[in-house]
């Protein structure tokens, strides 16, 4: 029996994706390990290996949605009978609705396509961003490879985030002077940009409130992973009760812990900060479950597995690799587990389950020399624990002061799932193990 | 007492328009006038001399009549006739005026208004508060030093359109808009004209260009053109004697025609402490005066003394006294037309403005359209300036038959910033006189189909 290749399944929310290229060709040979497709979802680009040795036939062209688990292709073991073609694509989406245009952008340049006839090529986010800028992709002629409408084809045809009303003076002095139009406040008649509007930003170029200052305002597309995290978190405060507080804990003990750790554990781990917090709220959660839960109109899950994603900054924004079973690891363990999904995020080669699950986010600004903020739930999860900076503060011995260094957590939760009494006491809970670090070794 | 929410003070095109617009927005609105609805353009300005132009025209085209088959016979003419009829159009035309105050509830106070104070006006007897003033009191002919109509010989437009008599021989002070055109009316009417002026050229608003060819043209009709010269000394008895330039001449009668100046006594505003500029009323950009509650529009603002800017203006203190944003006016896109033989029609900027900037320039003879040649209308010109980096239409300017029902195509252009791309883009019908504008942008473009 052929071996299938399937789309996979990339986090709890992925529900289409395409192949957007086939690394090994209709008909190759495939070692087990070796690059097989590229996968292409809303949210990531992801390269998949072979998980089988053979000969690969393919039975999707690339660009076509599928949904998760889909064949796409399949790989024949040596003295298998290999059909001539294996095209044979399950159409599982009837509702993406793209078919009304059946002579559309197809372009009959292999035999196999007659399969897909009918159906338009278009990326995911192509087809997201049409709906969400109205526009009829349809009528679209895609620029991608094989002809395959991406996103930038749709925000070409709506050029931009809007029409922007200019005279075609206006419009041509613009593009002369490199002034970006969607920046400029039009005066003329029904607020049109007239000739007036540009030369007043010229004749300020100090100006800030000109903002484009005459030069080339630079535009940061809304795509990929920006747009992403702009829909995530604008969705999140839409669609939940959030509202956050502060506790401080004493990390005198934890301080003088992770010191001794870094001997201790010198060329096997190097334990951070988060780590602890991460170990301490894994145990805080397993008391307090309600933080870990996820809320539907129906009714509140709570989830019997403990996994802690931690946000990583990289340069092109944010991404939040999740400790698996954070509650059952070590330590020592989440230390070298945080390392390894930290180090990958930058690298940006974090693997297909280094992503999903998680139960519980930790945001740490820390570093930054954040005090407090409210950081926003990473949905559809109940509760996000900021961890700030490490400071020199005071307790009380009687009268006497003493310096002791401490530590806020910002803790944001959902009022829909929990109330505040018992989010203060799982937050308490954290700040007690956190200030009372020998009881994370156990 | 009455009691309104705005007193327009004139009723001329900028005076009634005002009226009318302000009704529009709900303001209760009175207009004092002290002679007829319409104002000096419908009673004594664009619409008789129009009257007695398109006489002019009508007995110059019957004078090529044979040419295109049609035999007349000899051909008379009646200036009384003339005159009366056009003392009839604008009589029609302000009886329309009354009717439209009415329409739009505006009260009318006929006679002498005086602003008392901002917020108080009397015509007469009556006393009127109001809120809002619109002076739109307009202008009148400019005096020449101590020259001065005296109503026989000596003309004022108003004579120059009611004469008792038909002039063998016709000095026409003053080569502006109003002075070529009565020179082209009794030129038609075979006056022997001199047109004497003052500046380097006739029309001299105009592109140097477009009034050089207005005056071929005009010394063709037989017209005599002194440009550059003064008139030291006018003597009236039998003839009138002329002294210009040292020299004595003499005529049978002499229009003045040197421009206007501000009606400001009549209304009692050059007590109230309005501010002046060069002789005209001071406005921002909305027609406010430095007085609160008081507004100004159409020639007592200054120039262009032209009805159509009186017209925009009111719309503009109309909407502002309404609690609306009205789009300031900009002089650069008010065009001016005179309705000479042949006709003259501007917009914008001259050749001569754009010393030192990159400008394209277009120009199309009216010889090489086929609906001028067909129509014997082939002397003229469209020449448009266009910006040579932004292709922005900066001016146009055109002369020959017809060219002033033509600007406010490059009118249309140039208020909505279009640049040569969206003029060459529009189709322009066939066979028309207008095929000639799009011929001149493409022409400063190097397209040009028909040269």
């Amino acid at each position: 029996m052929p071996k299938e290749i399937y789309l996979v399944k990339v986090g709890m929310t992925m529900t289409e994706g395409m192949v957007s290229e086939w690394f090994i060709a209709d008909g190759a040979e495939v070692i087990k390990g070796e690059l097989l497709y590229a996968l292409e979802t809303e949210k990531i680009n992801l390269d998949v290996d072979a998980d089988a040795s053979g000969t690969v036939r393919h039975s999707v062209e690339t660009g076509i949605n599928l949904a998760p688990g889909d064949v796409v292709g399949y790989i024949y073991e040596a003295g298998e009978a290999i059909p001539e073609t294996s095209l044979t694509i399950a159409v599982t989406e009837p509702a993406v609705s793209i078919e009304a245009a059946p002579d559309a952008q197809v372009k009959p340049s292999a035999p196999s396509v007659a399969a897909v006839s009918g159906r338009l090529k278009s990326s995911p986010a192509a087809r997201r961003l049409a709906g969400e800028l109205k526009v009829d992709i349809t009528a679209l002629t895609g620029t991608g490879p094989a002809g395959r409408i991406v996103e930038a084809d749709v925000l070409l045809a709506s050029s931009g985030p809007g029409p922007v009303k200019a005279s075609p003076l206006a419009r041509r002095l613009a593009e002369q002077r490199g002034i970006d139009l969607s920046t400029v406040r039009g005066s003329g008649p029904g607020g049109r940009i007239v000739q007036a509007d540009l030369d007043g930003l010229e004749s300020r170029p100090a100006s800030k409130a000109a903002g484009t200052a005459g030069s080339t305002a630079q535009v940061i597309p809304m795509k990929g992973m920006r747009k992403t995290i702009a829909e995530r978190m604008q969705q999140s405060l839409q669609n939940s009760a959030q509202l956050s507080m502060d506790m401080l804990a004493g990390m005198d003990d934890a301080v003088s812990m992770r010191t001794q750790l870094l001997k201790e554990w010198e060329g096997e781990a190097r334990p951070t900060y988060t780590d602890f917090v991460v170990k301490a709220t894994a145990k805080a959660l397993r008391l307090h479950p309600q933080m870990n839960s996820v809320f539907a109109p129906t009714g509140i899950t709570l989830l019997d597995e403990i996994h802690i994603g931690i946000a990583v900054a990289v340069a092109e924004g944010l991404l939040v690799p999740v400790i698996r079973n954070a509650d059952q690891l070590s330590l020592k363990e989440i230390a070298v587990e945080s390392a390894r999904l930290a180090s990958s995020a930058r690298e940006g080669s974090l693997g297909l389950d280094d992503y999903a699950g998680g139960t519980f986010t930790l945001s740490a600004l820390g570093m930054y020399g954040v005090d407090s903020f409210t950081p926003i739930i990473n949905q559809p999860q109940s509760g996000i624990l900021g961890i700030n900076r490490i400071f020199d503060g005071l307790t009380w011995d009687q009268d006497r002061p003493i310096k002791t260094k401490q530590m806020n957590l910002s803790l944001t939760w959902d009022h829909r799932v929990i109330d505040g009494a018992p989010a203060a006491e799982f937050l308490a809970t954290v700040v007690e193990l956190i200030s009372q670090p020998y009881r994370l070794l156990v | 007492m009455n009691e309104f929410d705005l007193m327009v003070i004139g009723g001329g095109p900028g005076g009634y328009a005002a009226a009318i617009r302000a009704s529009q927005l709900g303001l209760s609105v009175a207009l004092a006038e002290k002679e007829a609805l319409g104002g000096t353009c419908l009673n004594w300005g664009c619409i008789p001399t129009k009257s007695l132009l398109h006489s002019a025209e009508l007995l110059r085209n019957l004078g090529h009549a044979a040419q295109l088959g049609i035999n007349l016979g000899e051909v008379h003419f009646d200036l009384s006739v003339m005159v009366s009829e056009s003392r009839r159009a604008a009589e029609k035309l302000s009886q329309g005026i009354q009717h439209l105050m009415k329409k739009n509830n505006v009260r009318i106070f006929a006679g002498d208004a005086v602003i008392s104070s901002p917020g108080l006006v009397r015509v007469g007897e009556a006393e009127i508060l109001a809120d809002n003033i619109i002076v739109a009191t307009g202008a009148s002919p400019r005096r020449l030093g101590a020259i001065e109509p005296d109503g026989k010989l000596i003309w004022g437009a108003r004579e120059a359109m009611t004469p008792g008599f038909l002039p063998e021989r016709l000095l026409i002070v003053g080569a502006g808009a109003i002075g070529v055109e009565f020179a082209s009316f009794y030129a038609a009417l075979n006056s022997k004209v001199t047109l004497l002026e003052v500046a380097a050229q006739i029309l001299p608003v105009e592109d140097s260009e477009i009034a050089e060819l207005a005056a071929t043209a005009f010394r063709a009709q037989g017209i005599e053109i002194l440009t550059g010269c003064s008139l030291e000394n006018l003597e009236s008895s039998e003839t009138v004697t002329a002294l210009i330039d040292g020299e004595a001449r003499e005529f049978d009668a002499v229009i003045l025609s040197v421009g206007v100046q501000a009606n400001l006594s009549g209304a009692g505003v050059d007590k109230l402490g309005l501010e002046l500029i060069d002789g005209f009323i001071a406005v921002n950009e909305v027609q406010q005066t430095n007085l609160p509650g008081i507004y100004a529009i159409g020639d007592v603002t200054g120039a262009p003394c032209l009805a159509h800017k009186a017209t925009h203006e009111a719309m503009i203190a109309a909407e502002k006294i309404a609690g609306l944003q009205p789009q300031p006016i900009q002089k650069k896109r008010i065009p001016g037309c005179t309705y000479s033989y042949p006709q003259i029609a501007s917009i914008g900027l001259k050749e001569a403005d754009l010393r030192g900037r990159p400008f394209k320039v277009g120009r199309f003879p009216l010889y090489a359209n086929g609906k001028a040649v067909v129509s014997h209308q082939t002397d003229g010109l469209v020449k448009t300036l266009f910006d040579a980096e932004s292709g922005e239409l900066l001016g146009a300017h055109l002369i020959g038959e017809g060219v002033t029902e033509l600007i406010h195509g490059f009118a249309i252009a140039i208020g909505l910033e279009a640049t040569e791309e969206s003029l060459i883009q529009t189709i322009f019908p066939h066979p028309t006189v207008s095929e000639a504008m799009h011929e001149s942008v493409l022409n400063a473009f190097g397209r040009t189909l028909h040269l």
